[in-house]
């Protein structure tokens, strides 16, 4: 039984060991996500048919598997096809991929949501100064819309950075493999290390749903944005 | 090329099913630990919404403190802290368990339906649920508004009974397509019991993919089965929504 | 100026307009009114085709701008609208709400767009909260905006689409005294509203709508003093009871 080291030991630990690729996963997932999900979002919105009918496909496909299903078939899959990349890339592009795939069908989702309800009398108004389709979209809904989008996407930003925790599973060593490494070695406190990296994540989560959340709801509403 | 002396996904798909006892094995399994834990959350969520809306400020405090922390924290992380909290403080869990056997096709299928671990997953995965059902359940009685409730208290109902007869019935129909949104894709998130050992249908896939050495192609397989059960559990409270609607509501 | 010929649109089995055609001069004002659901607001839109007539044309200057060739967006910089809810962009403020139509529009350089639009909002006395958004005026204040930005584009003609019917009863007076101001400015303009007061103040002709025909036109004294069917005679009547107060709003 070894001497537990004292709690700002343990704290600095995890965060040294694993938050750099905790924050680098979410980053990239969450960008990719918001690229491909805006990309969807249109093609729901605006689209021929056959985009729209392929957005709402993917929604559906990626909302209905488990992310850590999704994980590992990349895990497994990507070495055969880049057999010449190094496998920690590998390992990291994988977690990247699975969370963007995800992420992209919930963002699509939230705007695809958030463009609706910017009130059809802004448009109106647009095109009655003669601005075409395009603009009107372009300068007066994009803005609202992704104003409108903030709370939802808030949240959105809290799962992601959750699931960044299952990029452990395949030895990426993040924030919850630095707690494991720390439960391994000091077995006395196996729970305490995992209360200590549930209280770091809601650090990360918690300040930033509450002030884009729906306090921000809120004020947009206040602002006479949305509710279209 | 690299893929030319892989076999095909049939022939590789053909020999995974080969496992299909083990696999339906942990598919029943997954499917049990999503019952309780979906009951679980519902009862448990629907008592934190109410103390959230109606309990006092203290009572109020702690039910949001729970769905902040809750909703704010890694599953995996929830999971391995109530796994390792016995053992942590030195509490003695025992090898026990329930199981229960039967036979299909000639096979013979034995489920744990409860052991520590089993226990461990289910209580994680219905605890989380509550804290994400209550706040659907929330909104739903935010909608109602206070004027049904004051309607009620106004005919001389007490508060309880008021919230009880009035303001939940309405709140519980209004809820259904928010919930059925949760109650579907809470499948997904049982997947993580496999991280404590459980023999879920994530594990037997590992299993499988251990005797045949086809990862990929098992993996798409379990996705497959989960998209699938996912989306029938979806159109089926669908059409349950469908006929149990009250216009207005 | 403004030539409508024999509009008739349909929602599904429902026939809103059924043949209505009018035409208006330049400097003229129009009054269009009449029971809801008469088809006024899906008139005004078909004439900016927003919403576009499944048969008629209309003409803008000569110009046939129902046509299929013609570039729309052009022909409505041309024409003006005021909406009943304001439709304000809720992002941008009071100037840029004005002078957005100049620069995505017309192509203006910034700080001319901005220079006229400040010009615009002093003609209509709201220039002091040129920096203030949308939800920050009141009503009177926001349709104020609203026609500043209709204005803003030179346009041949303004529809007015009940410009008033939105706003509190202490509100309307400042709305139509901006709206009287240009009309005696020498504005083209055709509004739709109850505003009796207005229409006698300063319209041309006034145009009875009703179940998507044109049911009675003629001059406000026409209208006053002898309409000649039963229908317009009750409307008239029951207006009186609902706005006659207004015109004490007005000087």
């Amino acid at each position: 039984m070894s001497d537990i080291p004292p709690l700002p030991e343990i704290i600095f630990y995890i965060l040294r060991r694993g938050l750099y690729h905790s924050l680098l996963l979410t980053a990239l997932g969450l960008s990719i996500g918001f690229i491909l999900g805006l990309s969807l979002a249109l093609m729901r919105v605006h689209g021929a048919k056959e985009l729209a009918w392929f957005s709402s496909g993917y929604e559906k496909l990626f909302r209905g598997i488990p992310l850590i299903v999704l994980i590992y078939v990349f895990a497994f899959g990507l070495p055969d096809i880049f057999w010449y990349i190094d496998p920690l890339e590998l390992r990291l592009g994988s977690v990247v991929l699975a969370l963007s795939l995800r992420s992209a069908a919930y963002q699509s989702q939230i705007f695809r949501g958030a463009i609706l309800s910017v009130t059809p009398g802004q448009t109106e108004a647009a095109r009655s100064l003669g601005m075409k389709e395009s603009q009107a979209f372009r300068h007066i809904v994009m803005p609202q819309a992704l104003r409108l989008a903030v709370p939802s996407w808030s949240n959105e930003y809290a799962v992601v950075i959750k699931d960044s925790s299952f990029a452990s599973t395949i030895g990426i060593i993040e924030m919850t493999q630095a707690a494991y490494f720390v439960s391994v070695n000091f077995q006395e406190i196996w729970a305490l290390s995992y209360l200590i990296l549930a209280i770091l994540y809601l650090l990360f989560t918690y300040p930033i749903t509450r002030i884009f959340g729906e306090r921000q709801s809120k004020k947009l509403k206040k602002m006479g944005m949305g509710g279209g | 090329m690299i893929l030319q002396d892989r076999p095909n996904p049939i022939g590789e798909l053909l020999i995974v099913l080969e496992y299909w006892d083990h696999l339906l094995s942990g598919f029943l399994l997954t499917m049990w630990l999503y019952g309780w834990a979906l009951l679980m959350g519902f009862l448990l969520g629907l008592t934190l919404a109410n103390l959230r809306q109606y309990g006092g400020w203290f009572l109020s405090r702690i039910a949001s403190g729970y769905i902040e922390f809750i909703r704010g924290t890694p599953l995996l992380a929830q999971l391995f802290f109530i796994y390792f909290l016995p053992s942590s403080l030195n509490i003695p869990v025992g090898d026990w368990k329930i199981e229960t056997s039967f036979t299909i096709l000639n096979k013979d299928i034995t489920i744990i339906l409860l052991n520590y671990r089993t226990l461990a997953g289910l209580l994680t995965l219905g605890l989380n649920s509550a804290a994400y059902q209550a706040e659907y359940f929330r909104g739903a009685i935010m909608s109602i508004g206070t004027e049904q409730l004051m309607a009620a208290q106004s005919l001389g109902m007490s508060r309880i009974a008021g919230i009880r007869h009035i303001v939940l019935p309405q709140a519980l129909r209004r809820v259904i397509p928010a919930w059925s949104n949760e109650a579907a894709y809470l499948p997904k998130y049982t997947v993580v019991v496999y991280f404590i050992g459980v023999k879920d249908l994530f594990s037997q896939a590992h299993h499988t993919v251990a005797f045949t050495f086809i990862s990929v192609t098992t993996y798409v397989l379990i996705a497959i089965i989960f998209l699938v059960t996912i989306t029938i559990i979806s159109k089926g409270l669908d059409i349950i929504h469908k006929r149990t609607m009250i216009p207005g509501l | 100026m403004l030539r409508v010929v024999d509009i008739w649109k349909s929602y599904e089995d429902l026939h809103v307009l059924k043949g209505v055609s009018f035409e208006i001069g330049e400097g003229e004002v129009k009054v269009i009114f009449g029971p809801s659901g008469s088809g006024k607001s899906t008139l005004l839109r078909c004439i900016n085709m927003l919403n576009p007539p499944d048969k008629g044309e209309v003409y803008l200057r000569g110009q046939n701008i129902t046509a299929s060739e013609v570039n729309i967006n052009a022909m409505r910089a041309r024409i003006g609208m005021v909406f009943q809810h304001f439709n304000l962009f809720a992002h941008l403020k009071a100037i840029d709400n004005v002078s957005i139509g100049l620069r995505r529009v017309k192509g203006f350089p910034k700080e001319e767009a901005q220079a006229k639009a400040l010009e615009v909002l002093q003609s209509v006395k709201m220039e002091k909260w040129a920096d203030h958004y949308p939800a920050e005026l009141s009503g009177g204040q926001q349709q104020r905006v609203g026609i500043a930005r209709a204005l803003a584009m030179d346009p041949d003609v303004i529809l007015f689409d009940e410009p008033t019917s939105a706003l509190d009863p202490e509100l309307i007076g400042e709305v139509l005294q901006v709206m009287l101001d240009i009309a005696k400015a020498g504005t083209t303009m055709i509004v739709v509203t109850h505003e009796m007061g207005f229409a006698k103040a300063v319209a041309s002709e006034m145009i009875f709508l009703g179940d998507g025909v044109i049911i009675e036109s003629g001059t406000p004294e026409h209208f006053f003093v002898s309409p000649k069917s039963e229908r317009v005679k009750n409307f008239l009547k029951q207006l009186d009871v609902l706005y006659g107060s207004h015109e004490k709003l007005l000087k």
